[in-house]
């Protein structure tokens, strides 16, 4: 049984179309979702959150659909995206203690010890960090109540290059753990140490999806990094 | 106290939607309509949802391990519970003034609305109307709230005014008792007052549910 499953996602706007996306996630891996800006990354993920209302398409996670399970689903869930502020003018420890009240599973001993590794202050104000400190506060959230899928939009943007070192070396620790990861991100560096499969999306569409060293293979010429992949499989696109 | 309702008061609301529930206190002021203490008390939640849309309130809520529909019931409840806060306020004023105020002579020669149970159902219709208006209006959207506000004030003016001349009607004397008079009347219009906020509630409730259902955040 996969854990998350999407299946013929389609959302409409006028200028853009999230066209018939389908794609599963294993238990335990880490999957790494590319493209470019505006290709439907963050559409996809908001749509697997239930923040947008897609037009068609099903999203399950643990075999129970996401409409009718919501409440359920999102208490083994965790999601971050970059640095959005919220409630800039509360302190983290309010809004922890008032946040902490909606999970069950909340963990207070790995609250603080992120707290400790991210070298966050409970005193400070979302307003009062820098733009790398809020995607370690959202990822803080998103991680202290022993979620066991984590959907995270670009978390290492923004983030110094040891604090991105510390980040991957937690999801590694994740992994093990037997989370499941889906994060996208720009930085396919990122993901050469850490993913296990990729997801490409182009114009709202699917292009591939699926195990890294699979999709090196497929789209990869003898000694492309993922990175160079990315870059050639764009520029061919838009020839 | 409900997470949901716990979160709104502790994160989303400003101080100031907490101390504009004092506008109640208009309920005391000769000469004035009272009614507008309605308004401000109104205006006190206004600033707590302005305030809430720029701290990504309804995203945040959106996230939390909840159905969609009880983001929009936890807003609700907030709303409700300033709302019947400012209501036991303004009723407990109207039993001073209908008991040991009662033949005050700045009340007795009072030109506008007198604060009885006639005036205790009109401010629920008001805060009614307030929750059609800008709560069920704002989640059309969920960030939207200048439009829905302003037709508010000029909709609840409206029916401050209209509240105001009515005892001014031959025949419609009564609803401006003092203290004890027409009683059976008064209270009937008051019982009618909350039978109207409490369907226009639902109502708007419901609707809202279903236009959060809808839009993407």
């Amino acid at each position: 049984m996969h854990v998350v499953s999407v299946s013929g996602l389609c959302k409409s706007y006028p200028a853009f179309q999230l066209k018939d996306v389908s794609f599963s996630l294993e238990g335990g891996q880490v999957t790494g979702f590319i493209g470019r800006n505006g290709a439907g990354k963050t559409t996809t993920i908001k749509s697997m959150l239930n923040l947008i209302h897609t037009d068609s398409g099903e999203i399950s996670y643990f075999g129970m659909p996401l409409h009718g399970n919501e409440a359920e689903i999102k208490q083994r869930i965790g999601y971050s995206t970059g640095a959005v502020s919220w409630y800039p003018r509360k302190t983290i420890r309010e809004i922890i203690r008032v946040t902490k009240g909606f999970y069950t599973g909340w963990d207070e001993e790995a609250c603080q010890s992120y707290m400790a590794l991210f070298g966050l202050n409970e005193s400070k104000k979302p307003m009062e960090l820098s733009e790398g400190m809020k995607v370690k506060f959202n990822l803080l959230l998103a991680l202290s109540h022993r979620a066991e899928v984590l959907i995270l939009d670009e978390p290492t943007s923004g983030l110094d290059p040891f604090s991105r070192d510390e980040l991957l070396e937690l999801f590694g620790e994740l992994k093990r753990r037997g989370v499941t990861i889906l994060f996208s991100t720009h930085i396919t560096s990122d993901l050469e140490r850490c993913a296990d499969n990729i997801i490409y999306i182009r114009q709202g569409r699917i292009q591939a999806a699926s195990a890294k060293q699979e999709f090196m293979q497929n789209h990869g010429r003898p000694g492309e990094s993922l990175e160079e992949i990315f870059l050639r499989l764009e520029r061919e696109a838009r020839a | 106290m409900n997470t949901l309702l716990k979160k709104e008061m502790q994160l989303s609301a400003l101080l100031l939607t907490y101390l504009f529930i004092g506008f109640g206190f208009m309920t005391l002021v000769p000469g004035y309509p009272i009614l507008c203490g309605v308004f401000f008390v109104c205006l006190g939640i206004y600033q707590s949802f302005q305030s809430a849309r720029e701290a990504n309130d309804i995203i945040y809520s959106a996230l939390l391990p909840v159905a969609k529909r009880d983001v929009v019931r936890g807003k609700y409840q907030f709303v409700m519970f300033i709302e019947l806060c400012s209501f036991a306020l303004m009723a407990v004023l109207t039993i001073l003034r209908m008991t040991l105020l009662s033949n005050a002579a700045v009340y007795r020669q009072n030109f506008m609305m007198n604060a009885n149970p006639f005036y205790l159902g009109t401010v629920l219709v008001l805060f009614g109307l307030f929750n059609v208006i800008f709560v069920g209006g704002f989640w059309k959207t969920a960030y939207r709230i200048g439009k829905p506000f302003v037709i508010y004030v000029v909709v609840g003016f409206l029916m401050i005014g209209a509240a105001e001349t009515l005892h001014h009607i031959p025949g419609l004397e009564a609803l401006n008792a003092f203290g004890f008079e027409h009683l059976g009347l008064q209270l009937l219009t008051m019982f009618c007052g909350a039978l109207l906020y409490a369907l226009m509630t639902y109502l708007s409730y419901r609707k809202a549910c279903s236009d959060f259902e809808k839009i993407d955040l």
